[in-house]
């Protein structure tokens, strides 16, 4: 993973635990809000990624666009105050690697659309603060800028 | 009518409206633009017919919109409730905006007058650039004056031209 672009932060998942920064177990890049601001503590985190290296998808696939519209659509409103934050995890320029989101209290871990890709787990954390979610678009911007950071 | 206290024209900058949407969140429209072009259509409510019309046909656009970095925002009188009941009724992902205690309505001089039942918006739709600068101006009192999709098209076209410094052509 080179170097990091303007907006985004590492975080890494070792299948038990997320910590930031370059590990311990697999680093992904974040967006960078997520980690920026006062944290949650005692926060959930449904984390939707798996800590195996070749566990990728292109985020131009159809089902990594689909998912981005689902959160917009009726993810986020589903879970209304309860949201923290959600970030897709990239691993470079073109390849996701899961998402998080992360809430206040225990939600419907079972609607989430991120799940579709890969099987989500829920981890307590105070890594996480407040990120308004995005209101659009589907399309990641800056190449490794994790949706939904990012702008021109 | 009650007098406008902004210039709505083209080439005049748009009021960073703050108002809650329709998850209750409060929003400005600075944030929802996020340094992309934005379409902000005001609508009488979820009743209308026209509304219900218009906004199918935003909504089929909405995949457009999306993958050319441009943002559509709806406001209305209705509350955040009924509109998150109608934005997932018309399958539609971008946002709603409430303004049920009608805050904007007078600043913005956008009172439907005939409709004395609901007090709702006048059908309008702007386009802006991202610093909500107003590009295009529509009076949707008759349906026939509200933008296309194909309205919307040219002038977000042109709105990407002036601010996306590699947009060629």
């Amino acid at each position: 993973m080179g170097n990091l672009p303007h907006g985004a932060a590492h975080l890494s998942y070792d299948g038990h635990a997320l910590h930031t920064g370059r590990g311990p177990g697999r680093c992904f890049m974040v967006d960078g809000r997520c980690l920026a601001g006062e944290p949650v503590e005692e926060a959930y985190a449904h984390v939707c990624a798996l800590p195996d290296a070749d566990a990728s998808l292109e985020f131009d696939q159809p089902e990594i666009q689909q998912v981005r519209r689902d959160a917009l659509a009726w993810w986020i409103p589903l879970l209304g105050d309860a949201l923290v934050c959600l970030t897709t995890l990239a691993l470079d320029a073109s390849r996701y690697g899961g998402a998080i989101t992360v809430t206040r209290e225990p939600v419907a871990w079972s609607e989430d659309p991120f799940a579709r890709i890969f099987p989500g787990c829920v981890l307590r954390t105070g890594l996480f603060s407040t990120v308004l979610p995005p209101p659009g678009p589907v399309l990641e911007r800056y190449a490794g800028v994790a949706w939904p950071g990012g702008a021109f | 009518m009650i007098a406008a206290t902004v210039n709505l024209e083209p080439g005049q900058r748009f009021p960073d409206l703050d108002l809650p949407d329709h998850t209750h969140r409060p929003r400005r429209l600075s944030e929802l633009a996020g340094g992309d072009p934005l379409a902000l259509l005001f609508s009488r409510g979820w009743w209308c017919p026209k509304e219900q019309r218009h906004l199918r046909e935003v909504t089929a656009a909405q995949g457009e919109f999306e993958v050319a970095y441009a943002r559509i925002v709806v406001v209305s009188i209705d509350s955040p409730e009924v509109q998150s009941a109608f934005r997932a009724g018309l399958g539609a992902r971008f946002t709603f905006l409430s303004d049920a205690d009608r805050v904007w309505m007078d600043r913005l001089g956008l009172l439907e007058e005939t409709d004395t039942t609901h007090r709702p918006y006048r059908p309008t739709a702007f386009t802006l650039h991202p610093d909500l600068t107003i590009h295009g101006a529509y009076d949707g009192y008759w349906y026939w004056g509200r933008p296309t999709v194909e309205d919307l098209r040219r002038d977000l076209r042109a709105i990407s031209r002036a601010v996306r410094k590699d947009f060629r052509g």
